[in-house]
């Protein structure tokens, strides 16, 4: 393993993006950062900008506003990067599934941008911190 | 429900605009008013009377589109609300905003997603629906059909 | 003294300092958390950041100046290098030349000037306010410093060779034991955490309020690069505030003295920067001119008069 790799896999520094959730998920996320879970053991920092980021943090169901927007932010996310989706919405769309402003899945949302994309998933209304947590040390494990 | 000190209140003030007065509960009014006289009875309710604007809601029934127009006397711990039928398919009533500057914003999302024309309104532009979304196609009607994207 | 002997110190200062500052910003994230009641990261994580970023992609903006844009973290490193380079050569083997107290004090300002070059070169308007938020913060702490500065001067007998200032240190007790010497090392301190960026004077990069700052457009290498100027200049200050106040460490001996010095040094960064909100830019401006100015003044005035 490269040194830059093993550099990715223990200092995976986070960018929050809401594309039309209801909070809840944010809510969780923002849990997840207080000195109460303690992410900053793993190396986990929130940054203010997607550039410095190398994991994408999102939530919502990806309105037809928000599409462009959320592909924008990836593309300005230096690669290799790794996008976690969190919460059902932004999964399937839960239980905002049918409605009227709703593009689709975020997944399919970044595909359209980067076919290679890398994601993994943490379904949950709103998922709990620690499993959050455990997703992402998974996620990294896997690298 | 015996009718409190307000409702009778406004049954003098009102007058004849009110067509009909109601009070389900201890906290809630209903006026019914009809469509042309929603600006003077805002300005009665707002203004003479010294109550504070909330919002405006709207639903679509089998007559018409309802709207609701909201007002709040925090001392009394009452909403007082004016309820007007303004009838499909190109609902139109005029707006409070000369009146009530702070509705501008939600009778721009009253027509966004219930195709209310708002007459006279300063600033008719679309509010909070996408860019590209379709005109003419309004959310909050019964037509509107809800469709998974994703099936 | 020949130019290979020149280089083989400036390569070792620099990466030995380096790594010392990227411990240094270990111990202040560790303290952090258990001031937090956390854990906090590794003792390799500050490693691990730079390993990471050297491996990101570099992206440049299309509004960017882009040589200006890649060049400015280079410079700012380069010139904090050369800095630690005179210090340690200074204490080490005496090596140093009339007005170097000068030259140090004027590339220890490089790293913010690099900053605020590059925050303009991004061609991002929140870039452009962190680095005004940063021009005016350099603006306010830099005269109290070199006020500070002047007092340990005036002790030493008026000479600008550090090594003037560390032979009267050896030859009549440090400056630290004077009374002037304690106020004029209470406001480098303070002028030492806005140097640094760290809070109450992190205004230019302030997360919560305009993203990064002037680091918003970095990625990839020279974001990395940006770090390790940052850790190396935790790592030079207080080397530079033991050598001017401490006496630095000629001598052999006095190497048992300065570890725990300038891990006090450390410590009394990281305490100030837990214990104390975020100020706006005009109250640190008034907090450095109208508070720090008038005391180091009067720590000039009493280094005069011989306390």
């Amino acid at each position: 393993m490269g040194f830059t790799r093993w550099g990715l896999k223990k200092s995976p520094w986070v960018y929050h993006v809401n594309t039309g959730a209801c909070n809840n998920c944010d809510i969780e996320v923002l849990d997840l950062l207080t000195p109460r879970f303690d992410v900053e053991r793993f190396g986990i920092q929130l940054v203010g900008t997607p550039r410095h980021a190398d994991a994408l943090v999102v939530t919502g169901i990806c309105t037809r506003q928000c599409r462009p927007r959320l592909q924008e932010i990836y593309r300005q996310t230096p690669k290799p990067c790794v996008v976690f989706v969190i919460g059902v919405c932004a999964l399937t769309g839960g239980i905002f599934h049918d409605a009227y402003h709703r593009w689709g899945r975020v997944d399919d949302a970044i595909r359209e941008v980067d076919p290679n994309a890398i994601f993994a998933y943490v379904p949950g209304c709103p998922p709990k911190p620690e499993a959050m947590a455990i997703g992402v040390l998974k996620a990294l494990a896997m690298l | 429900m015996s009718e409190t000190e307000l409702a009778r209140e406004l049954k003098t003030t009102l007058g004849a605009t009110a067509l009909e007065i109601r009070q389900p509960s201890r906290n809630n009014i209903f006026v019914t008013v009809r469509p042309e006289d929603v600006p003077a009875a805002a300005q009665t309710v707002w203004d003479g009377m010294k109550s504070r604007f909330a919002i405006v809601t709207g639903i679509d029934v089998p007559g018409g589109i309802e709207l609701l127009y909201h007002f709040v006397f925090d001392d009394k711990h009452t909403i007082v609300t004016l309820k007007t039928l303004v009838a499909k398919p190109f609902p139109e009533i005029e707006s409070i905003t000369p009146v009530i500057p702070a509705a501008e914003w939600i009778e721009r999302e009253v027509h966004d997603l219930l195709g209310v024309t708002f007459r006279h309104h300063p600033r008719p532009e679309r509010l909070i629906l996408a860019d590209d979304w379709p005109e003419g196609v309004y959310p909050l009607r019964k037509e509107f059909k809800p469709k998974d994207p994703n099936e | 003294m020949d130019i290979g002997w020149v280089i083989l110190v400036f390569a070792l200062a620099t990466v030995g300092t380096t790594v010392l500052g990227l411990l240094s910003k270990w111990v202040d994230r560790k303290v952090t958390a258990r001031i937090q009641w956390r854990v906090g990261p590794p003792w390799y994580q500050t490693i691990a950041d730079v390993a990471k970023l050297l491996g990101k992609e570099t992206i440049v903006p299309a509004t960017a100046r882009k040589w200006t844009f890649l060049l400015a973290p280079v410079v700012g490193f380069a010139g904090t290098a050369v800095a630690a380079s005179v210090l340690w050569g200074a204490n080490l083997s005496g090596t140093g030349f009339i007005g170097d107290l000068i030259v140090v004090v004027y590339l220890l300002t490089m790293p913010s000037l690099a900053i605020i070059v590059g925050g303009i070169a991004s061609g991002n308007p929140v870039s452009a306010l962190g680095a005004s938020r940063e021009m005016k913060l350099v603006f306010s702490y830099e005269l109290p410093f070199i006020l500070a500065l002047v007092t340990v001067i005036i002790q030493a007998g008026g000479t600008l060779r550090l090594n003037g200032i560390l032979e009267h240190q050896a030859a009549s007790g440090m400056v630290i034991g004077s009374f002037s010497g304690v106020i004029a090392f209470l406001v480098a301190i303070l002028c030492g955490q806005a140097k640094l960026g760290l809070v109450p004077f992190d205004i230019p990069e302030a997360e919560t309020e305009i993203m990064a700052g002037p680091f918003t457009e970095y990625s990839g290498a020279p974001l990395a690069v940006f770090y390790l100027m940052k850790a190396l200049l935790l790592a030079t200050v207080p080397i530079f505030l033991i050598t001017v106040f401490w006496g630095g460490f000629r001598e052999g001996w006095q190497v048992l003295w300065t570890v725990p010095v300038y891990v006090l040094i450390l410590v009394l960064f990281v305490l100030i920067r837990n214990t104390n909100p975020r100020l706006r830019i005009d109250q640190a401006l008034k907090f450095f001119w109208f508070g720090l100015t008038p005391l180091s003044a009067l720590a000039v005035v009493l280094a005069i008069f011989g306390l």
